[in-house]
């Protein structure tokens, strides 16, 4: 029996699914709701989709349980949301807690239910877009004109009692741009927009969203044609604005190009370096020394020639044989040598040196070479000629060792620049010595300290000292027998700068006193050359002081009032070796003007003024 | 640097040095000085600063959620577990518009307070848990930090409200008491992720409460219901 009705039943069973399966109903599948929304707060709307379809009517049902509740509810609307859709009133809808619902499709084959959803309206709030929106371009006279849009929030909710908070948005964009151009418009319900390309036509669409929820959809677009005489005054003002600019600019380029070097120096001015006044490096590299002393403020320098003179002196030896001394030298320079004219004691310069007996009274023994032999500044800028047969010339070697001054072979030596001649031959061995020292002052006075000492020692050594106060008697009777090759002071014709009215003559120095005062006699021009005795001291006038210096070379000598006895100097001609040494060793440059009395060197009965006080004079 | 101009730059140092010092002295105006009752603050001033702070919270809370629940919880139903589980529920809370408006003003900021006090304590443990997590989350504990701060900010304003709308309203300070303290330290990891979960979804729910409570009673309030 038993086994007669499972059998039968299940022979039921399969005929009955054998029907279904033929007519092809099933049970609906199981929906699934995939969407709440709140617009308002107030309501909310769930949406289901269906599941499969058994091909029989479905019913939907959406049941629902609240939070803290245990009653099961269904939905109060399906209609006002929509096919498969729970629409919840006001008295249905709770904020902050949570709803539990499912839907229940059932068919005539049967039934499903969806999955359970928990819902909390708080968290699905999602407005409607705004309405109304309005765009209209406003142009009023005084100012620019904008795009003017106004909208009204969406149906439905409550903005007056601060229940929903809305936020907007707007954007906006020419009809064939690509990018939309966007806004935030905060709770504001009306907005401007300033920047438009004229003639263009503008979509503008706004959406808002709630304080904590979803972005609405967007509103529909409205449509907006911009006028072609909508004026950008901005883009007039800035692009005058960046003309002007880079005007000013390129005008600051160009001053600064211009001068840039001389602002830059005025803002950091150069570090000045160690610089001699009027030095002149360029004169220096060219080797024109003559220059470059002039620049340097060498031109109240005595005159080189006279300088010359001066350094010579102490060193020359006034001889008759002399000229013998030149003849041998003048091999370089042959014109020179033959040319015994020279002789004339008004171009008889250089000799005064070799007049002093006490320097170089050995040197004026031997033969010298002709004394006012031409001086070749050339020549003598060989001091490397030692080899030049000289009868003193050893002394003037040694004592061109110490002195490059005095060149090559004792030409120098012997040599009296002749100042009128070649006033500026002799400037180079001035410029050579003003090379040599720091200021022209002090380097003569250094040579010819050295020279002096140098004459002196060289002197000593070659001849016996016991001899020496005997030659030097010799050396100024020498002198005295050969006034034409007296050291002439040179003055020359022209006007002196210093206001003397007199015309200006040539002046031999007869001798030097004690003091250092010049005992000068008138030159003899004609037949001065071999005037053998003496001028009578009664008839010199005694200048002392040198006022100035004319054309580099020429002393202005004034008298001095208070100018020795000439015949003193008899006696003090014995003490000239120690006194010049000794003035020269005490050479006191600054006491020149003072004391003159320091620069008188005595030699041999003639007084000779140290240069180098010269020299001091005229700083 | 030579040594004579060592005393005249330590004498300019000591100079800077004192008026830093002074300037910290200088304190700005107040607006509202030491939460006195007699502040001379706005009404509207005091709203519009609880509202700016209660949608700030609100917005804290919501991202917090949002990172532990993708980090932790997601898909795991614990949604489930977080039925009836916030400690505040006892309040007579509005739950629509037409409640919120029939409650009285005073008793709606009564609750509003109630419902800040109640929240100090679980605020409080939720930092103090977070922090002494292993690989604890850097985005989640600051803004837990700075939810308990502002939380305590927005309270004192509240109370700062009161005292000028209500100023005779005694001081009540019943609140919710908080209890998952236990819960939050289970040793079962998905008990503790269910605590914390729920933790974060009350928290998440009551800050908008709160922000939308304001919003209410700033417009009844000062703008008469014309917002």
């Amino acid at each position: 029996m038993k086994e007669n009705v499972i059998s039968a039943t299940v022979f039921t069973l399969l005929l009955f699914l054998n029907t279904c399966l033929l007519n092809g109903q099933l049970p609906p599948g199981k929906p699934e709701i995939f969407k709440c929304r709140s617009p308002n707060k107030e309501t909310f709307t769930c949406w289901w989709r269906p599941g499969t379809d058994g091909g029989l009517p479905t019913n939907y049902s959406l049941t629902y349980h609240r939070e803290g509740e245990t009653l099961l509810h269904e939905c109060p609307d399906y209609i006002t949301g929509g096919p498969n859709s729970c629409h919840f009133g006001k008295q249905y809808t709770s904020m902050w807690r949570t709803y539990i619902m499912m839907v229940n499709a059932t068919n005539q084959m049967g039934s499903s239910f969806s999955d359970e959803l928990y819902v909390d309206v708080t968290y699905i709030v999602q407005p409607d877009p705004p309405l109304e929106l309005t765009v209209e371009v406003k142009q009023p006279e005084d100012r620019k004109p904008y795009l003017w849009m106004k909208w009204s929030p969406p149906t439905l909710i409550d903005l007056k009692t601060g229940w929903f908070t809305l936020l907007y948005e707007i954007r906006l964009k020419p009809e064939k741009a690509a990018e939309w151009e966007t806004h935030f418009a905060g709770q504001q319900t009306e907005f401007k927009i300033l920047s438009l390309h004229p003639g263009q036509k503008y979509l503008v669409q706004v959406r808002c969203k709630p304080d904590h929820g979803y972005w609405s959809a967007w509103s529909p677009a409205t449509f907006i044609q911009i006028p072609s005489d909508f004026i950008m005054n901005d883009t007039t003002v800035w692009i005058s604005v960046a003309v002007l600019s880079a005007v000013i600019c390129l005008i600051i380029v160009w001053a600064v190009a211009l001068k840039g070097y001389s602002m830059v120096t005025c803002i950091f001015p150069p570090v000045p370096g160690p610089k001699i006044k009027g030095f002149d490096a360029h004169l220096l590299e060219k080797g024109k020394s003559e220059e470059l002393l002039s620049a340097l403020g060498c031109q109240d320098f005595p005159s080189t020639s006279d300088y010359e003179d001066l350094l010579v002196e102490y060193l020359e030896v006034d001889d008759s044989e002399d000229q013998h001394l030149m003849s041998v030298h003048s091999k370089e320079h042959p014109s020179q040598g033959m040319k015994p004219t020279y002789l004339d004691p008004d171009t008889d310069s250089g000799r005064g040196s070799c007049d002093s007996p006490s320097l170089l009274s050995e040197k004026c023994e031997e033969p010298q070479a002709n004394p006012s032999t031409f001086y070749d500044p050339e020549v003598i800028e060989k001091p490397e000629n030692p080899e030049t047969t000289h009868t003193w010339d050893p002394q003037c070697i040694s004592i061109e060792g110490k002195i490059p001054y005095f060149h090559a072979g004792g030409s120098k030596c012997s040599t009296w620049p002749l100042i009128q001649h070649n006033p500026r031959s002799s400037y180079h061995n001035i410029t050579d010595v003003c090379e040599l020292a720091v200021g022209p002052a002090v380097a003569p006075a250094t040579l010819l300290d050295e020279a002096g000492k140098d004459a002196l020692k060289s002197s000593q050594t070659i001849k016996s000292r016991e001899e020496g106060k005997a030659a030097q008697q010799r050396e100024v009777d020498s002198f005295h027998s050969k006034t034409d090759q007296d050291t002439p002071w040179l003055l020359p014709q022209e006007k002196t700068p210093f206001g003397s009215a007199k015309p200006l003559d040539y002046v031999e120095i007869h001798k030097v006193n004690n003091d250092g005062a010049l005992s000068l006699l008138p030159k003899q021009r004609e037949n001065s050359s071999q005037p053998e005795k003496p001028r009578a001291p009664e008839n010199s006038k005694e200048y002392a002081k040198v006022s100035g210096v004319m054309d580099n070379n020429i002393l202005v000598l004034v008298p001095d009032p208070h100018a020795k006895n000439v015949a003193c100097f008899e006696e003090s001609a014995k003490e000239a070796p120690p006194s010049l040494e000794q003035n020269q060793a005490e050479k006191d440059l600054a006491n020149f003007t003072a004391t003159p009395s320091k620069c008188r060197i005595q030699l041999g009965g003639l007084d000779y003024l140290d240069p180098a006080c010269f020299t001091h004079s005229f700083h | 640097m030579n040594i004579k101009g060592s005393p005249w730059k330590g004498s300019l140092l000591l100079l800077l040095v004192s008026n830093l010092l002074l300037c910290q002295n200088v304190a700005p105006l107040p607006v509202c000085p030491g939460g006195a009752a007699r502040c001379q603050v706005t009404l509207r001033d005091l709203f519009d600063r609880a509202v700016v702070l209660s949608h700030y919270i609100h917005n804290l809370s919501s991202e917090m959620f949002s990172e532990f629940d993708k980090r932790y919880t997601h898909g795991r139903g614990f949604i489930t577990r977080a039925i009836n589980s916030c400690h505040t529920s006892s309040l007579p809370t509005p739950e629509d518009k037409e409640q919120a408006q029939q409650i009285n003003q005073k008793d709606f900021l009564s609750l509003i307070v109630s419902i800040l006090r109640s929240w100090n304590e679980p605020l409080y443990h939720l930092v103090a848990e977070v922090r002494g997590m292993q690989e604890a989350p850097e985005a989640i504990l600051s803004k837990a930090v700075e939810i308990e701060e502002q939380t305590k900010r927005l309270l004192e304003g509240m109370e700062l409200i009161v005292s000028q709308v209500h100023p005779e309203t005694k001081e009540n300070e019943i609140y919710p008491v908080w209890t998952g303290l236990p819960s939050l330290q289970m040793a079962d990891e998905e008990s503790r992720l269910s605590a914390y979960y729920n933790l974060l979804h009350c928290l998440r729910r009551d800050s908008h409460k709160i922000d939308n409570y304001l919003k209410l009673l700033k417009c009844r309030i000062i703008h008469n219901n014309n917002c």
